[in-house]
């Protein structure tokens, strides 16, 4: 592919000519990087309630079904969730702890299994990475509990579950919270939908059209009961870019 | 003008009319018109919400245009770095140095899969090289997958708007041509139903189709990721369903870091649909084994951005995000629609990027496309003062026009010319005051007003009346006061 490296000689040379009297060393870039302002908001407001409450009305927002449980009450949650749906057949990401997964029901579990056996399945369980309050966000980073990609795409149905733990308020917390930067993410904001014909919102056109999400408590309490007694500390702030 | 199948000729800039003459069947087609003004009503209403909830909304702009520029001035470094580390997880990059490689290094790549037919995630990018009716003419099948792309795709219409490109085009239309399209017969004019209409027509074609080429909004030189955000589904389709994905992106689209998306996400569906996010972002590295495409590769186009790059006024157009706040603000796109710009990016964003990607050999009219009221900057999320980037180009325009022999014909020039003669001195002003006032009298009325002139002066007068001039001027009766005195 000689053709594609003068290609590329030709094209990053006329952007090194065109930069020369901008284009910095690598100590200056990171130097320049660094003093980039940042003046947004980057924390959350106190109190999980705030967010956890935020994050119920957005999934509300986008026609999501969510309810709430405390962790000893997630089993018989998700039970009720899959006999509500009238479904039967579900896909489960293989590292899906067996306890989510209802007996009564058929388990597809993935372990690399066809496109057309996820096609036929009228569902899917998984966990998810991080829940963003600010703008209804579920994360997925595709881990063992979260499933390959194709396998909350294809089924018209999507349980998810996650942790309070697992919630932030703002996009800026999440990214806090990428340590290690993904190889892959879905960020998903309501189910798949369209606004093409006249700007009518129209739910689902490829993805999922179903969205359900449990939220989960940190102990036995409901987050909200909790809040009441004592200000929950927010999530140590990792990571963050200020400083760097 | 009659389009071919998926082709954007009439969006060429070397073939488009220019923009007053392109406007005239917009402005005489009222139902287009109000298919745009409806799209643009909602779209706003719904932005201005959503960007007046946010109270960091400037300290984001700020951020984000800094960050833009950051990366705009040492692209070069950025570039590198996403290609080092996209390599390292396995993608293959491709650099082109314009549209005519950017396609040919596209079909060697669908050659070798042995591809005859291709699915496609919307992307500005391919139109922009106009890749679609290039690879048809090659034998390769190609499949839009975005609902509004299809609706373009089978009825033969060009995209008026970069986010939602078949705002022109109302439900009855859509129908029609689906009706048409998919012998479908009995199909209501619901959106529900046209929407279905299409999610059964495409199904077949993601799960068979091996190869995808999508654009991106966001490459991430830290990681070597792609980022595309959709709504619909039908990019994560294209994700993740087939055996090879390719990506084609200008060179422009590079972020330093990961962290960079949480200020570019906070403001792109914000700014682009009026949503807090798209449905979907999808963000992935090379290949994953086990998920998704295992061969991937990347496409990056030049196509006239580094000559972007030189100085700073023109620099900016390249932070562009492609949201399209810009057009949606524009009182001019309002009016006109997007086909009226002669290019697959319309609205302001359009009048500054098109002549430059065209190195300002054609598409010359469209920086005076626009009122320079300013409301595509204050919308802009990266903050692109377009109005100093149109008068920056105006300017270069101008100068092009200097040097053309052919401007002694051109009744601007020559009125300019002689008027630049006549101010140069006092005394030939006065001379053509009083020669003006000798002749305009021929054409003043009893009422002192002016109600019609012949040939040039005609086109004031069609559609206004002038004043006649007095029958002195101040200068004359100042003189004649002073003399009085003594």
């Amino acid at each position: 592919m000689s053709a594609s490296v003068t290609s590329r000689q030709r094209v990053l040379d006329r952007i090194r000519l065109a930069t020369q009297s901008c284009a910095k060393n690598s100590a200056g870039r990171a130097e320049d990087y660094a003093k980039l302002p940042r003046n947004y908001i980057r924390r959350s407001q106190p109190g999980a309630s705030v967010r956890w409450e935020l994050m119920i009305k957005r999934l509300r927002e986008y026609d999501a079904e969510v309810v709430e449980c405390t962790p000893d009450e997630l089993p018989a949650t998700i039970t009720a969730q899959l006999t509500a749906s009238g479904r039967h057949s579900f896909v489960a990401p293989v590292g899906l702890p067996t306890e989510w997964r209802s007996t009564g029901f058929q388990w597809k579990i993935d372990r690399g299994i066809d496109t057309s056996e996820i096609e036929q399945a009228e569902g899917v369980v998984t966990a998810a990475f991080c829940g963003v309050a600010d703008s209804g966000t579920i994360v997925l980073h595709h881990s063992s509990n979260e499933g390959r990609r194709v396998i909350t795409l294809l089924p018209d149905w999507h349980l998810c579950i996650l942790r309070a733990t697992q919630l932030v308020e703002t996009l800026p917390e999440y990214f806090d919270r990428c340590l290690q930067p993904p190889s892959l993410a879905t960020y998903i904001s309501g189910p798949s939908a369209t606004a093409d014909i006249e700007m009518t919102r129209i739910k689902g056109v490829h993805g999922p059209r179903f969205l359900n999400v449990i939220l989960v408590s940190d102990e036995n309490v409901s987050v909200l009961d909790k809040d009441a007694v004592q200000t929950v500390s927010i999530p140590a702030e990792v990571g963050s870019l200020k400083g760097r | 003008m009659s389009s071919t199948a998926s082709g954007h000729a009439q969006l060429d800039p070397r073939l488009a009319l220019p923009f007053p003459e392109a406007v005239l069947p917009v402005l005489r087609n009222p139902q287009l018109r109000k298919n745009v003004a409806h799209a643009i009503d909602v779209i706003q209403t719904k932005r201005a919400k959503l960007v007046l909830e946010k109270t960091d909304w400037q300290a984001l702009r700020t951020a984000a245009s800094a960050i833009r520029t950051h990366a705009l001035e040492n692209l070069g470094a950025y570039l590198e770095q996403f290609e080092e580390r996209c390599t390292a997880a396995g993608g293959v990059v491709h650099w082109a140095a314009d549209a005519d490689e950017a396609r040919k290094i596209i079909l060697d790549l669908l050659r070798q899969e042995n591809a005859s037919e291709v699915i496609k995630i919307k992307t500005m990018t391919s139109a922009e090289i106009q890749l679609n009716p290039y690879l048809q003419a090659a034998g390769v099948d190609v499949f839009e997958t975005d609902l509004a792309e299809i609706i373009l795709q089978l009825g033969n219409e060009e995209p008026s708007h970069i986010v939602v490109p078949a705002l022109h085009i109302n439900r009855s239309q859509v129908r029609e041509i689906f009706a048409r399209r998919m012998g479908l017969k009995g199909l209501s004019d619901d959106p529900k139903v046209l929407t279905n209409a299409a999610r059964t027509y495409l199904r077949q074609k993601f799960l068979s189709v091996s190869t995808a080429i999508s654009g991106a909004n966001f490459l991430i030189a830290e990681t070597g990721a792609v980022a595309v955000v959709e709504s619909e589904g039908n990019g994560r389709m294209c994700l993740t369903l087939p055996k090879t994905m390719i990506t084609v992106a200008g060179i422009e689209k590079v972020l330093p870091r990961l962290q960079d998306l949480e200020v570019m996400l906070q403001l792109l569906a914000r700014s682009a649909t009026g949503e807090r996010m798209s449905p979907y972002t999808s963000l992935w590295t090379g290949v994953t084994p086990g998920d998704g495409p295992q061969r991937f590769h990347v496409v990056l186009l030049d196509n006239g951005r580094s000559a972007m790059l030189t100085k700073p006024v023109e620099r900016q157009t390249l932070k562009c995000i492609r949201c399209a706040a810009c057009m949606n603000a524009c009182p001019v796109y309002r009016q006109t629609g997007g086909h009226a710009y002669g290019s697959v990016y319309p609205g302001p964003i359009g009048a500054i990027l098109t002549p430059q990607l065209m190195h300002m050999e054609y598409s010359q009219s469209l920086p005076y496309a626009s009122s320079l009221c300013g409301a595509c900057y204050e919308v802009c999320p990266v903050k692109i003062n377009i109005p100093e980037v149109l008068l920056e180009l105006r300017s270069q325009v101008v100068n092009q026009e200097r040097k053309q022999l052919t401007r002694i014909f051109d009744p601007m020039y020559l009125g300019l010319l002689i008027a630049n003669l006549l101010f140069a001195k006092a005394w030939r002003f006065h001379l053509a005051q009083r020669l003006g006032r000798v002749g305009l009298k021929l054409f003043t009325r009893k009422d002192e007003w002016i109600h019609s002139l012949p040939n040039l002066g005609a086109k004031w007068t069609q559609t206004r009346d002038l004043r006649g001039l007095p029958d002195e001027t101040f200068h004359e009766w100042w003189a004649s006061r002073a003399k009085g005195a003594k």
